[in-house]
């Protein structure tokens, strides 16, 4: 074996193992009961964090079902927002381009308390602090400035001529985004739905600021169990932020790989 | 007598903030095959987009199977645009977008199966209608292309530059492929190139964008032996254009006197004509003498120096003169253009 190859197996192991390393450790921290230093292991098990995270009527259960709620609409609504408003700005051209680009970027350059102080006096205007719809409106900020420009890139790199095409063809402008731009672009939109879900799986500043402690999702319980020194449940909610978001990236992946093989 | 496919009176249409192409003006009947040839940049694509709905107008009409279509959509012209590479949809198989101009048209199932495999069978692509677009070869996409557009069953079919870019085995596979499905379709065909010997194998007519205008639109064979100017002529690249000028009806310059055939006034004017108007002969008036050679596809020409100017003639059957050797030479006037100079050469 070449030591090239001993190299990378080496660097891929060490990745594997950082990555993996602090999982197993929540994973112990989640399930382990007086474990105190200098004990490399805890003194006894116990499942309680788990029971309560699959409960109904559970605090983290609840927490985790809001999050999901949020997330799965926050990644479908930023990518049906960020499309059109990514295609718009791909189609300026000169200084309006950059404008645009920049106003995308704003809500995604802001710090997220910034951001959250400054949505919360819009949401009291508006009247949904406090709200579960207030949260979904806090996300979708940052989440739709995400969407847009990504998909400023989709569009700038698109090929135009092809939707021209089918309009000669004989096909509507709807009949053309049903069947022939969103389906060549089914993996962009996977992924800019996962982009979306992903930030608002996040969230904890906008959560926090908009939802007033109304609104309890997943990363917020997690803060809570921190501090008041529930390390079980603090490292199960940890541990159940990442899964369903792997959970997502794979399913997102396994879909969009199956489409593509899938003759229509 | 058939009402013109596609008509097209005073067009204008700008390229951004440049002037762009005015007041075009002409008709392609059903099943005819119009060439526009013209320099790149010269606004050929603009003209193929703006009949196809895809680009704005300034003024004009464009009528399609006597149908105003000004004002309407691309999709309602009936009027099918190919760009220069095949752009197949690369999410469904050759059936699917082959079927997909009928689908959008709601045709039932059955019919539309049936017209899809004839097509399919036609352009010799039946084994490949499950495959994917990115599986293909060139031609084969060239070819599932033209079965999507055909699939249409369109007025007019748009192509731009659809040889261009191809190598030479192709442009023939493309070539043969598109000339044996408009035979059978029948639709107007508007091609759009800028390589000559194409515009002369696919045009039934050839019109020559030059300036923004259309300058001329005539048969291939009336193009080169007859162009409407000196800008056309040299766009053609009729490699022999003397100076002269038009005394008393008839034209004069180093070479002598040449008798005019049509009316043309009295002022700075121009012969035009191919080598083949101007070859060897025993009889000649002409002298010359050969200063070289040039080996082309379709044989030799003479370069030849007669009264100081560099002209282009026919090499003779047979034996070949020496380079230095001096020629009699002979012009066949009647294949000589004469066209007024307007302060243009």
């Amino acid at each position: 074996m070449s030591g090239r190859r001993i190299s990378r197996r080496v660097i891929l192991a060490a990745l594997a193992l950082s990555a993996l390393t602090p999982l197993g450790l929540l994973m112990v921290a989640s399930v382990g009961s007086d474990w105190f230093f200098p004990s490399l292991w805890p003194g006894s098990v116990t499942m309680e964090s788990w029971q309560d995270a699959f409960r109904g009527g559970g605090r983290m259960a609840g927490a985790l079902g809001t999050s999901l709620v949020l997330a799965v609409a926050t990644g479908v609504a930023s990518a049906a927002v960020g499309w059109p408003i990514g295609r718009a700005i791909a189609d300026l051209r000169g200084w309006p381009r950059h404008v645009g680009a920049a106003a995308a970027f704003l809500p995604v350059a802001a710090p997220p308390v910034a951001l959250a102080t400054g949505l919360h006096l819009s949401a009291l205007t508006v009247g949904v602090a406090g709200t579960l719809a207030g949260v979904l409106l806090s996300h979708l900020v940052p989440a739709t400035g995400y969407a847009a420009l990504y998909f400023l890139g989709v569009f700038t790199l698109f090929d135009r001529r092809i939707e021209d095409e089918a309009r000669t063809l004989g096909a509507r402008s709807r009949t053309v985004l049903w069947r022939v731009t969103m389906p060549m672009l089914r993996r962009q939109l996977g992924e800019a739905f996962l982009l979306g879900f992903l930030v608002s799986w996040a969230q904890v500043a906008t959560t926090l600021v908009i939802g007033g402690g109304q609104v309890r999702t997943l990363p917020l319980e997690v803060f809570s169990y921190l501090q008041a020194g529930q390390d079980r449940y603090a490292a199960a909610g940890a541990l159940l932020l990442v899964i369903p978001a792997l959970l997502m990236l794979g399913a997102v992946r396994f879909a969009v790989e199956r489409a593509e093989a899938t003759p229509l | 007598m058939t009402a013109p496919a596609l008509v097209l009176e005073g067009l204008a249409v700008r390229f951004g903030d440049a002037p762009g192409l005015r007041s075009i003006s002409l008709a392609v009947s059903p099943g005819e095959r119009l060439v526009l040839l013209g320099a790149s940049g010269a606004g050929k694509t603009t003209l193929l987009r703006a009949v196809a709905g895809l680009a704005p107008i300034e003024t004009g009409r464009i009528t399609i199977r006597g149908r105003d279509v000004t004002a309407l959509p691309a999709e309602q012209r009936d009027a099918v645009y190919l760009h220069q590479t095949p752009l197949l949809f690369p999410h469904l198989s050759v059936f699917e977008n082959v079927a997909f101009p009928l689908r959008i048209r709601g045709l039932a199932e059955p019919s539309l199966r049936a017209k899809v495999a004839e097509l399919l069978e036609s352009l010799r692509l039946d084994d490949l209608a499950g495959r994917r677009p990115h599986t293909l070869s060139g031609g084969q996409k060239h070819r599932a292309a033209l079965a999507r557009a055909m699939a249409a069953r369109p007025a007019v079919l748009l192509l731009d530059e659809p040889l261009t870019a191809l190598d030479p085995s192709l442009r023939d596979e493309v070539r043969t492929t598109l000339l044996s499905l408009q035979a059978h379709y029948r639709p107007a065909l508007v091609i759009v190139t800028h390589d000559l010997e194409d515009a002369a194998v696919l045009g039934d007519r050839i019109g020559i964008l030059l300036g923004g205008t259309l300058s001329q639109v005539d048969s291939a064979e009336r193009l080169f032996r007859r162009p409407a100017s000196l800008a056309v002529a040299r766009f053609l690249g009729i490699p022999n254009i003397v100076i002269g000028s038009i005394e008393a009806g008839q034209f004069r310059s180093a070479l002598g006197t040449i008798p005019l055939q049509s009316d043309l006034s009295d002022g700075p004017a121009a012969a035009a004509f191919d080598s083949g108007a101007l070859r060897p002969d025993s009889c000649g008036t002409l002298r010359g003498v050969l200063r070289g050679v040039q080996h082309g596809p379709r044989g030799a020409t003479l370069r030849v120096d007669v009264a100081g100017l560099e002209l282009e003639a026919a090499a003779p059957v047979g034996c070949m003169p020496r380079v230095g050797e001096e020629l009699s030479l002979a012009l066949e006037t009647a294949r000589v253009t004469v066209l007024p100079r307007a302060g243009d050469v």
